[in-house]
């Protein structure tokens, strides 16, 4: 579990996030929407460390990311597994090298079991046949899902999303919608995506946080987000002409929503 | 105020960068791989200068040598020590700080504009430690090899050209490049080639590692690395020649 405290944060005299506090639970997707600019990506940023908050606490089974030593960062960081919005895989090594690197960083394995653990991974995003491919080989969707596989080769407690559907087609975005949803389920982890996508919001989110000008302005489930009387939540959601003709149809994705 | 924050900057990521790597083994293979890339593949670059600098020394020396009264020897002589006192360290790393520190300097600032940085930070690695340590380690065991190397060349390009033009006799230019020998000279080189191998290297880490935006940034780190390591090599080569030669 994460337990976001009253984090605030500011660039020069703009604040990106102003009291910001929730909890992000094992087992289930936590999606955080909102518009470009919103704070979305510094708060993700700052939930996995990469950027300090000025006021606040992040903890992370009640450890204290900010307060620890860089030991028990280190740690908590083993615990992370990221899927970065380009895929963040290393250019200059192939499909294997890239899933097999935590491991044999952090593991004191065989070889053949670490073999046999890349290709699980693999094989559980559905990737075969491309360990000896390099990245700039593979298509957008067979990134994401390798970062997916390299993010999960650790067994992770925590799972962080930065917009994995960017540059997708719908197809494959729902297929790594769908991954992503499996795998915390699977491994009951604490997943957290940041994301525009209204589809994957609809379809795999078990918690969604709306946040605009740096502050959590609604929070609920996707059963609810078509009934919020919020007025940014809406302009943000109808912003899609395909979600407002829905809307006015009275339904998304087989869901009854109001009129 | 600028300057302040950016030296600060370079001595605290040098304090993270000489730190424990997470796994000795990972570690030396990261350093060969560096050896490999820094060193080996710079063999060629400083051969071929090396040569025909010391040909062309050759040259030189033997045109501005008209009088009698000056031995011919002294063309080998000449050669040997523009070689071993300035060509093989400072300027064959002025040489190498545009090859390598470039390189250097957009490999790693294109690490950190793809997040492949933030990939290794997310892991628990100590992102600094691991990409820059190994290529500091790999400059300072090939840095001093590439240099005796290029001393040895320039002095074969100075024989070259002596035995292909007839300027001097070779016998002359071997006993020139035999006399008055001070192994000290070498050592001096030696000493001088490793502080530029650790300004080359963390230089242009430096400004890879700091780089922010896209493409046009990468480019403009790896220019400010090129030209932050040249000056800093020729302030070093005042500095050193002053404690070591005086």
């Amino acid at each position: 579990m994460i337990e976001i405290k009253s984090v605030y944060k500011t660039f020069a005299d703009k604040i990106v996030l102003n009291n910001v506090s929730t909890v992000f639970e094992p087992g289930k997707v936590t999606m955080v929407i909102g518009r470009s600019g919103s704070g979305k990506t510094i708060l993700l940023k700052s939930t996995i460390g990469l950027s300090s908050v000025d006021n606040g606490e992040i903890l992370y089974n009640n450890r204290d990311f900010f307060k620890s030593n860089i030991k028990i960062q280190r740690k908590i960081r083993e615990e992370m597994g990221m899927v970065f919005q380009g895929g963040a895989l290393f250019t200059s090594a192939t499909v294997q090298e890239n899933v097999i690197f935590p491991l044999d960083l952090f593991t004191d394995w065989t070889k053949a079991e670490k073999l046999k653990r890349v290709n699980f991974c693999l094989n559980r995003v559905n990737i075969e046949d491309a360990n000896n491919l390099y990245p700039g080989e593979l298509s957008g969707g067979m990134q994401k899902r390798v970062a997916i596989a390299r993010a999960i080769v650790l067994n992770p407690k925590y799972l962080f999303c930065d917009e994995p559907n960017s540059g997708l087609d719908p197809q494959t975005s729902i297929v790594i919608d769908k991954l992503i949803k499996e795998l915390t389920l699977e491994y009951n982890m604490t997943t957290i995506v940041n994301t525009h996508d209204m589809n994957s919001v609809m379809g795999i989110s078990d918690k969604i946080y709306f946040l605009y000008e740096g502050q959590i302005e609604w929070e609920g489930v996707s059963d609810d987000i078509f009934n919020s009387e919020n007025q940014n939540l809406n302009d943000f959601v109808f912003a899609s002409e395909f979600f407002r003709k829905a809307h006015s149809s009275g339904t998304i994705n087989g869901r009854m929503v109001k009129q | 105020m600028n300057f302040l924050v950016l030296i600060g900057k370079y001595f605290f990521l040098m304090k993270t960068v000489f730190s424990k790597p997470v796994k000795r083994k990972i570690f030396w293979k990261r350093v060969l791989e560096e050896i490999d890339g820094i060193g080996i593949n710079s063999i060629w670059i400083v051969s071929i200068v090396s040569v025909f600098m010391g040909a062309v020394l050759a040259l030189q020396v033997a045109t501005n040598f008209e009088s009698p009264f000056i031995p011919k020897y002294l063309i080998g002589f000449s050669t040997r020590e523009t070689m071993i006192l300035e060509f093989s360290s400072t300027v064959v790393c002025l040489i190498l700080s545009g090859k390598v520190g470039s390189n250097i300097a957009s490999e790693i600032g294109t690490m950190r504009i793809t997040e492949q940085i933030d990939a290794l930070e997310i892991m628990g690695v100590n992102s600094a430690n691991y990409l820059i340590l190994p290529k500091i380690i790999a400059s300072v065991i090939t840095f001093p090899i590439l240099t005796i190397l290029s001393i040895m060349l320039g002095i074969f390009g100075g024989y070259m050209v002596s035995f292909f033009t007839g300027i001097v006799a070779i016998p002359d230019y071997i006993y020139g490049i035999q006399v008055f020998f001070v192994p000290y000279n070498v050592l001096y080189s030696i000493i001088k080639m490793i502080f530029y191998a650790i300004i080359i290297t963390s230089i242009s880490s430096f400004f890879g590692y700091y780089t922010q935006g896209g493409a046009l940034e990468v480019g403009k780190s790896s220019t400010n690395a090129v030209v932050a390591s040249i000056i800093l090599i020729l302030i070093f080569n005042l500095l050193l020649t002053q404690l070591l030669l005086l």
